[in-house]
């Protein structure tokens, strides 16, 4: 049996839970090509106009899943207590099944933490009914999930690359049926977390090396991670950045830190996302070596337009350079490319001449006239 | 200490009562207006929904009046809405307003909490029997307030002049605004009833056999469904087109089962809404997505010309429900049209939309009626 996993949305955060899951039931998982221009077209075609691009994107990953048996579009109401993900997360998969070829069936399965894990091994035992797993495997297969997941979330270190750690999970995913072949003595795991450890210890990739480099300015790219690891729709801004700074991203930062950094409202965040964004956000704007902050967010995004609002407020009280970059199906790279230079030649002659800046801004709040 | 809070409808009436009758001082901010909007614009993130818009100027001008304290309900969404009071407060102290924002909710799910800031805004003096007999007698107004409110819908497009039904409505608005009593309350509804069945026997003689009118149930996000300023007044418009309009939320059934947490029903309970979505869309969504998926799906049952969404620009739930409304209207055959409001909507452009839609619906009906036709070529979903 094979399932279709759509390379979108969830994909950037809970693959590895999947990965294990179903590696473990015996399963097959297959997921759709990385984004190009063809999916992205075939998305556009299918889904709402008004829905935001990477629920876009997901529609055109489906279409884009061949050679399965079944679609998985799992509801992920909640990833842990006391927060929601996103609404059009919630209408999963009910609003794209305009998308979803006819005739091909669709999987699909509610998690939600917030009623506690019973309530999630129950709704998994569901799934693993449709399957045709009973109920021991269904739980030995989560407790695998939640160990790759861990082991993942383990790995994101500072110098950690998101594309190798999960073409990893990838790998050992696919590793299910030459094992069955041939019982090798290593397991895939060990394998798996050998390859992992080792990305993890490797001063990163292929980058030019320039670390030694004191002066390479270090910029904060805050957003969703289907945003800021999904290459195609951002127009590649993660590695163009990599090229000229040192970035730091949002899901480097570890939760205990989050959650530390959440001071200063008035009522709990109640979206996990955006708490993870605004709590790194806020680290960030504190922190005296990032030299600047950009605030990746899509059109439409009804979360980001309050979060980046309460970031950009961090930001400003902090005297930090600050940018947003929004994204959309129309996106240019010149547009893009143009707007990153400005950024960063900014903050580089801002480091030059200290606190000369342009008095643009003195009065649109209170704190600009403390400089 | 002044308190006041932001405009949705004919909300402010009910709010209004609610401090009055516990002696506390309230600051009814000037009507939803251009002005309004624009002040609430100039402040808001850019991408923010049209009710965060409206309520920061509703602030503003409030301010203006000497309000110092803001009263608003929260929620723990998923919906932006349970987190505009936090937002709100950062805006305005940005923006150099001191406001004391009150969230009403329990914070982190703590009714103690609750208590306090319900004691915050009602000061010492009152007791909690006055509080909850005031909540109590605050309810059976918003109550009323629907019940004239359906009246209204149903006396548009009957009664002959617009102009006529629109100053009842307002005089029985006033009327309800003003009464403190139980009776009042009562006698005002009374009233509006006596006044249009009078008005509609001296029709009735004149014009006998007029059409029976075409019916519009109107579903969606309910701050534009409530508010007609940020609908660009569609059930007046409606009205005047001779459609009897009907709405999926009403002030008194979001007060009972957001504020009241179901205890009380309102005058439509929004309860059964969930059943009525659950083929097309299983799960909550926040806000009302699921309610107006319900809401489209029982209108459409029960023989509706035709159903209208309306919501905000970039408004979550509500685009969920969007991309399930198209499987509604195939199934039941009943076209439905969305309307998308924010800063920029304009009324000619609603009312252009309105009436070609209402041209649609008619058509079939006047068709059927003179001569028979291909019956199916004018449906909907081929």
């Amino acid at each position: 049996m094979r399932i279709g996993f759509p390379r979108a949305l969830y994909y950037f955060d809970h693959f590895p839970f999947w990965a294990g899951f179903f590696h473990s039931l015996g399963i097959e998982l297959v997921t759709s090509p990385a984004t190009h221009r063809q999916i992205m077209e075939q998305g556009l075609k299918k889904a709402s106009d008004e829905t935001c691009l990477p629920l876009k994107l997901l529609a055109g990953h489906i279409q884009a899943l061949k050679d399965v048996d079944w679609i998985f579009l799992p509801r992920i109401v909640s990833v842990e207590t006391d927060t929601y993900t996103c609404p059009k997360f919630l209408g999963i998969p009910e609003s794209l099944l305009t998308a979803v070829p006819q005739g091909m069936p669709v999987l699909t399965v509610t998690m939600n933490w917030r009623m506690g894990r019973r309530q999630v091994l129950k709704d998994l035992e569901g799934l693993g009914l449709k399957l045709g797993k009973g109920s021991p495997d269904v739980r030995m297969a989560f407790n695998e999930g939640i160990e790759w997941q861990k082991r993942y979330q383990d790995t994101m270190g500072a110098g950690w690359n998101f594309e190798d750690g999960i073409r990893e999970i990838e790998r050992a995913a696919k590793d299910l049926r030459e094992s069955d072949k041939v019982p090798t003595p290593v397991t895939w795991k060990e394998q798996m977390f050998a390859k992992m450890s080792s990305t993890a210890l490797k001063p990163t990739d292929e980058l030019p090396i320039v670390d030694q480099n004191e002066d390479r300015l270090r910029i904060a790219l805050v957003g969703h991670s289907y945003l800021i690891h999904e290459s195609y729709a951002n127009l590649n801004l993660l590695r163009k950045l990599r090229e000229k700074a040192k970035v730091d991203l949002v899901q480097n930062v570890n939760q205990e830190e989050v959650e530390t950094n959440l001071s200063g409202l008035r009522k709990k965040l109640f979206w996990s996302h955006s708490k993870q964004i605004f709590g790194a956000g806020n680290k960030f704007a504190e922190d005296q070596r990032v030299d600047g902050i950009i605030y990746l967010t899509c059109f439409g995004c009804g979360t980001d337009s309050m979060v980046q609002e309460l970031v950009s407020r961090r930001a400003r009280e902090q005297h930090k350079p600050y940018m947003v970059v929004t994204l959309d199906e129309h996106s240019g790279e010149a547009g893009l490319v143009t707007r990153l230079e400005a950024f960063l030649d900014m903050i580089e002659r801002r480091r030059g001449h200290e606190g000369y800046v342009s008095t643009y801004g003195e009065c649109l709040d209170r704190d600009s006239n403390a400089l | 200490m002044k308190v006041t809070f932001p405009h949705m409808g004919n909300a402010w009436i009910v709010i209004q009562t609610l401090f009055e009758s516990l002696n506390v001082d309230v600051v009814v901010p000037p009507f939803n207006s251009k002005r309004t909007l624009n002040l609430g614009t100039k402040l808001s993130p850019e991408s923010a929904c049209l009710p965060l818009k409206l309520n920061l100027g509703n602030y503003l001008e409030a301010a203006n009046a000497g309000a110092d304290t803001i009263v608003i309900t929260g929620g723990i969404g998923p919906c932006r809405f349970g987190y505009y009071g936090e937002v709100e407060r950062q805006i305005l102290w940005d923006a150099g307003y001191n406001y004391e924002v009150v969230t009403l909710e329990p914070p982190d799910g703590s009714l103690a909490g609750l208590a306090k800031r319900i004691r915050f805004l009602a000061g010492r003096k009152n007791s909690w029997a006055k509080i909850l007999k005031a909540m109590r007698f605050a309810y059976l107004k918003s109550v009323a307030l629907d019940r004239v409110e359906d009246l209204i819908h149903a006396a548009r497009p009957r009664l002959s002049h617009p102009l006529y039904t629109e100053k009842l409505y307002e005089s029985a608005k006033q009327r309800l605004a003003q009464t403190m009593t139980e009776k009042g309350v009562q006698d005002a509804v009374r009233w509006v009833q006596e006044t249009i069945r009078e008005r509609q026997e001296g029709l009735n003689s004149m014009n006998e056999g007029s059409n029976k009118p075409l019916r519009i149930g109107i579903v969606g996000e309910i701050y534009t469904i409530l508010d007609p300023f940020s609908s660009v007044g569609i059930e007046e418009e409606l009205g005047r087109l001779g459609v009897e309009v009907d709405r999926s939320i009403y002030l008194s059934g979001w007060v009972g089962s957001h504020i009241f947490r179901g205890i009380a029903p309102g005058y439509r309970s929004i309860r059964s809404y969930p059943r009525h979505a659950k083929p097309f869309l299983p799960h909550f969504v926040g806000g009302h997505g699921l309610e107006t998926v319900g809401a489209a799906v029982k209108f459409a049952r029960e023989g509706y010309d035709g159903i209208i969404q309306i919501f905000p620009l970039s408004c979550m739930p509500e685009i969920v429900a969007a991309s399930v409304l198209p499987k509604v209207q195939e199934t039941y055959k009943i076209p439905i049209m969305t309307l998308i409001v924010d800063e920029h909507t304009g009324h000619a452009g609603i009312q252009t939309r309105l009436e070609a839609y209402v041209d649609l619906l008619e058509r079939p009906r006047l068709l059927r009626e003179s001569i028979q036709t291909r019956e199916g070529v004018l449906g909907v979903g081929g």
